[in-house]
């Protein structure tokens, strides 16, 4: 729906009906060229070709044009005037300008004449929230004037919504703090790397839009509740910035916000975030603020542990060998004297039937079953034998070993472990002779059969601890030559030391 | 510099490898150049709060390429001094807190281009940064904090007693309360854990091991034990994992052999094997012609290693990598001293 031809002279043969035009940019060349008929008419027909009448318009279309007529007499100026209103001399528009692009990179000259109508409509929309946008700020942040609790909600609210058109109008959300009028007292600090203006993208905007207002917040030394709104939003998009962490911690604390529900929120986050440093050691901070609430109180304490048992099993699941959740459970045991825990020990006991070859949970076990306080030397080290660990525990740590050794031979662990309870109970590994021999047959023959290397490793070391050198060199022959070739030089070594004892 | 990951994924050369891996450094230089000119990219932002990790780790790729101009000095020294807080520790960069870890990186770097005479001339002191780091010191247990909140790990002890090394002034803690520390770590199996009673895992021994050479008390190690369990760390496509039963990975080439090498039993694992191991983890890949070219999946000439093969590539692996080959004594790398 063009509009429809201005000028309207004689001169000027136009069809007198709608125009449409494909383009804004078409529409305004377009206009501009009707708005000079008699400019089009001379270079249609010569200067020559014109008539009088035709001659004498376009003359007055050139006064208008130069604009000389402003240096004219009063007078001449209102005879001037008369004569262009008689001869119907439109005022010659300017030339079009480029008209820029929109926030899409699209060029507005190539917008249909209605979408550009619409266009301006938004731009002057735009500008019209800005103005109120700034003036908002401008009362609640700057001013003085106090608004009635009520109503200060209620225009929050429709601040928000405004920053919203804004965000639409612009084609650029704004950053969720930013759109956020609670958080219009905080000016946020950029990034400071000293190089200049970084060229940021859009992905990264939301997290840098955040950090500089943790800054801003953390130079303010602010611990308020909105503060754990924002460094949940920042752990959430990068759960290993420590300072985010260090900061949330201590504005819990000043708050004295529920541990429960901290507690709560943490576990989801562990769950996404598997090999995370800062999640566990938050964790042990919580942990020991509500100890010091509940440590009275044995029902609770039990709760706890029940509950953070369950928590480190769903863990467990995802990484059954999860080294943070595992030194955390070592931590726990600890604080809440979990060494006699009959749910500790089965927990354990149930992911070594799950998977034989966890090392975590077998090091774990070694861990409550020869650090517990009710009856070992609280002083013995890991690697040193303990003689007050009673017989029935130990039997009942070799038998628990050896029956896993049969379930998977040739998996490491239960063979260390074995060696690590005979340590502790100062038995010798040739105590074991027979229970070893099982998983090796014909030794000393071509046929031998080997059904776990650790076993004749095992063995290896009973012969040289019972002066069977040769059964033990053949043993560690077996081992460099077939059996563990990647480490021939280690059995070599053994071999070696052997002759020399 | 960050522990941007990427953009090169490591070599997968389907079907057989050529007889003899290389190592080409020139790609592997301009990796770790390229690293700080990633700033548009999501990753770079969120490993900030590695960054000075990131530029020690460069930097000791470089220095054991025998490139330690690579990166431009004084930038390195500037931007570590920005790290540094009144009390004398550093931050993984600007703005983050103060930490046992970034301190630690910041005296390696400095220490590795002889700049710790800029501590006194535009930073706050050595001295300062020494009793930031004893005060971490927990002088019951003798173990270190890594920061103000008390996390305690054998990694902060290690990197304490590295620093004060580095700073001369061990005697700023008790040396010997810490040395009981680690001693109390030792697991029935012969290695160390994070802390008392905890698994024993390679990358924990790397430090209590390091820490107890700086002590000069590796006399306190079963050595055998532990070679043992460490040389059990070898798998069979030749990688090294770092506990029992877990996957083989770059770094523990560094964290494994390294602790050999410190117990003096490194010969007890196949070092052939080691070697073509890592070498399968460069993104940098050989032809058959044997002609060095870069992968042609990366449209990048850039090298890096990475886990392992087929992975993404990042600085610390790419570290502790040439870290491993160096220890196997690979031709054209520096010497590493394995503390």
């Amino acid at each position: 729906m063009g509009p429809k031809i201005k000028a309207q002279p004689q001169a000027v043969a136009e069809p007198a009906i709608p125009v449409e035009y494909r383009t804004v940019k078409d529409k305004l060349e377009a206009e501009y060229l009707e708005s000079r008929p008699y400019e089009v008419l001379k270079a249609k027909k010569g200067f020559g070709g014109m008539s009088a009448a035709e001659k004498s318009a376009y003359a007055n279309y050139i006064f208008l044009e130069t604009g000389v007529w402003k240096n004219w007499a009063a007078s001449q100026q209102k005879d001037f005037w008369a004569l262009v209103e008689k001869q119907k001399i439109p005022l010659p528009l300017p030339k079009p300008q480029p008209l820029g692009k929109d926030f899409r990179g699209r060029d507005l000259e190539t917008y249909t004449p209605q979408e550009y109508q619409e266009y301006q409509k938004k731009q002057t929309r735009l500008r019209q929230l800005e103005a109120e946008s700034k003036r908002w700020r401008e009362i609640h942040i700057d001013g003085d004037e106090r608004i009635e609790e009520f109503e200060e909600e209620e225009s929050q609210e429709v601040e928000k919504q405004r920053r919203k058109e804004i965000g639409d109008l612009r084609g650029k959300a704004m950053g969720r703090y930013e759109s956020d009028p609670t958080w219009d007292d905080v000016k946020p600090i950029p990034q400071d790397d000293g190089e200049g203006a970084l060229a940021q993208i859009a992905y990264t905007d939301e997290y840098s839009e955040a950090m500089g207002y943790l800054r801003a917040i953390m130079a303010a030394n602010e611990h308020t509740p909105r503060v754990l709104g924002l460094t949940e939003h920042i752990i959430g998009m990068n759960a290993a910035h420590y300072t985010v962490w260090l900061y949330r911690a201590s504005t819990l604390f000043a708050l004295n916000s529920s541990i429960a529900e901290e507690l709560k929120w943490l576990n989801e986050v562990a769950l996404v975030n598997q090999k995370n440093y800062q999640i566990w050691h938050h964790r042990q901070l919580l942990i020991d603020q509500l100890y010091t609430t509940i440590s009275s109180s044995p029902s609770d304490l039990e709760e706890l542990a029940k509950s953070e048992l369950d928590f480190m099993m769903q863990m467990f699941a995802e990484d059954s060998k999860n080294y943070h959740v595992w030194s955390y459970r070592q931590y726990l045991v600890r604080k809440l004297d979990l060494f006699s825990s009959a749910p500790e020990l089965a927990s354990v006991e149930a992911l070594l039937r799950e998977d034989v070859r966890n090392n975590s949970a077998w090091s774990h076990r070694f861990f409550i079953v020869f650090s517990n306080p009710s009856y070992c030397t609280p002083t013995s080290k890991a690697t040193e034998p303990d003689p007050a660990i009673p017989a029935i525990v130990i039997d009942r740590e070799l038998n628990f070993a050896k029956a896993a050794t049969f379930e998977a031979p040739q998996n490491q662990s239960p063979w260390n472990y074995l060696r690590g309870v005979l340590r502790k109970a100062d038995r010798k590994l040739s105590t074991e002779e027979e229970f070893a021999s099982q998983f090796v047959q014909d030794l000393e023959e071509d046929t031998v059969d080997i059904k776990s290397s650790h076993a004749l490793d095992f063995l290896a070391d009973v012969w040289e601890e019972t002066g069977e050198v040769k059964k033990a060199d053949r043993a560690l022959t077996l081992l460099g030559d077939t059996f563990d070739r990647v480490r021939k030089n280690y059995w070599e070594w053994r071999r070696k030391a052997l002759k020399k004892d | 510099m960050s522990l941007v990951s990427g953009p090169g994924r490591a070599g997968e050369t389907s079907g057989s490898l050529p007889d003899e891996l290389q190592l080409t450094i020139e790609p592997h230089v301009r990796y770790i150049q390229s690293l700080d000119s990633r700033r548009d990219e999501l990753e770079y932002w969120l490993t900030e709060h590695l960054r000075l990790n990131g530029l020690y780790w460069g930097l000791m790729a470089l220095h054991l390429m025998g490139r330690p101009d690579a990166l431009p000095r004084d930038e390195t020294i500037n931007f570590v001094l920005s790290c540094q807080h009144e009390n004398g520790g550093f931050g993984a960069a600007p703005g983050h807190d103060a930490h046992m870890l970034y301190t630690v990186s910041a005296v390696q770097i400095l220490a590795m281009i002889d700049a710790l005479d800029e501590l006194e001339r535009r930073g706050k002191g050595r001295a300062l940064v020494g009793s930031y780091i004893a005060g971490l010191q927990n002088t019951r247990t003798g173990t270190f904090a890594g920061d103000e909140f008390g996390e305690e790990d054998t990694r902060f002890l290690y990197g304490a007693l590295n620093a004060l090394s580095l700073l001369h002034m061990m005697d700023a803690v008790n040396v010997n309360k810490a040395v009981d520390y680690i001693v109390s770590c030792a697991n029935f199996d012969g290695g160390y854990g994070v802390s008392p009673g905890a698994e024993s895992h390679s990358g924990q021994i790397f430090t209590c091991l390091a820490a107890l050479s700086i002590a000069k008390r590796i006399d306190l190690v079963d050595v055998d034990k532990l070679g043992r369990w460490l040389s059990e760390r070898q798998v069979e496509c030749g990688g090294l994992n770092g506990r029992p039963e877990k996957a083989e990975d770059v770094c523990y080439s560094w964290w494994v052999a390294s602790s050999l090498a410190m117990i003096g039993r490194l010969h007890w694992i196949d070092g052939d094997k080691l070697k073509e191991f890592i070498l399968r983890c460069q993104v940098c890949s050989v032809s058959a012609d044997n002609s060095t070219e870069i992968n042609a999946r990366q449209d990048t000439k850039m090298g890096g290693f990475a886990d392992r093969p087929g992975d993404m590539v990042d600085v610390f692996h790419t570290a502790f990598g040439l870290g491993g080959l160096s220890l196997l004594s690979f031709p054209d790398l520096e010497e590493v001293d394995p503390v």
